[in-house]
């Protein structure tokens, strides 16, 4: 360390504005993992269903998403169809998501909630999916059908 | 690769080294690349049917953990080629717990235990 600063010394800037400003935060995700994360109908599926509700049990979104593939409504999934969603789930969809930070996933209560890259993951969604997926969405947004067999 | 060191490994034999193991098969499963299953499905229910238990049962870790099913699936299984299937042929090992897991290119699922050690 030598003495103080040479107030002679003049700070020259090529940028009058500061351009830090307009650099996006460290924390937004790049492109690549948000596109990884909508990378298949399922996971996507899943990230339609938090646009409507930022919790959900990972039974009832294997439900709904059964339904969805099968088109059948909720209550007549059956229980294979449900078991081999749920298991795909748990295995591969739900972790992903979990290291891209678009969800975390609560183990004791199997409750999947919003993370923090979903808004961003869900803006790209709704960005294009408003127009090329418009049925999946719009079953993912539906309410859960209540009627019991 | 991050490696968890096991408890209790004994003094110069490295349980996972395999060269020593013996395993013996205990469920085998055909993955049908067509279906609306995934292979990742497939897999864990072919582990849930070595030990016994239901897939549902099949908790920790997930087998996202352990091995990308997806890049396996793509690999062996994946769009086909103008119109034809690759034809590839292979075999991937990975280790589920104490599984041996072995997945071939023809769609078999084979999952194996070790055998116990004869003490003769």
């Amino acid at each position: 360390m030598t003495g103080e600063p040479d107030p002679s010394e003049e700070v020259t800037s090529d940028a009058s504005a500061s351009s830090e400003n307009q650099l996006p935060s460290v924390d937004i995700l790049e492109i690549e993992p948000v596109y990884e994360a909508l990378g298949h109908p399922r996971r996507r599926y899943l990230c339609y269903t938090l646009l409507e509700d930022t919790e959900w049990s990972l039974s009832d979104l294997a439900t709904k998403i059964a339904a969805w593939e099968n088109d059948v409504p909720e209550h007549e999934v059956t229980e294979n169809h449900h078991e081999g969603v749920y298991v795909s789930l748990y295995h591969a969809h739900v972790p992903k998501l979990v290291d891209e930070g678009v969800i975390t996933f609560g183990e004791a209560t199997e409750t999947i909630t919003t993370a923090e890259h979903a808004e961003q993951v869900m803006t790209a969604l709704e960005g294009i999916g408003a127009s090329l997926d418009a049925n999946q969405e719009t079953h993912a947004r539906s309410e859960m059908d209540e009627q019991e067999d | 690769m991050s490696k968890k060191t096991d408890e209790g490994i004994m003094d110069g034999d490295d349980p996972t080294s395999g060269a020593d193991t013996h395993w013996s098969q205990v469920a085998q499963r055909h993955y049908e690349p067509n279906g609306r299953g995934e292979l990742t499905t497939a897999i864990v229910y072919a582990i849930a049917e070595g030990n016994g238990v239901s897939p549902t049962e099949v908790k920790s870790p997930p087998l996202y953990k352990c091995v990308d099913a997806a890049a396996l699936e793509d690999a062996f299984f994946g769009p086909d080629v103008a119109g034809d299937s690759r034809q590839g042929v292979g075999t991937v090992e990975f280790q589920y717990t104490n599984y041996l897991v072995e997945i071939r290119s023809d769609g078999w699922i084979q999952v194996y235990e070790p055998t116990e050690a004869d003490l003769s």
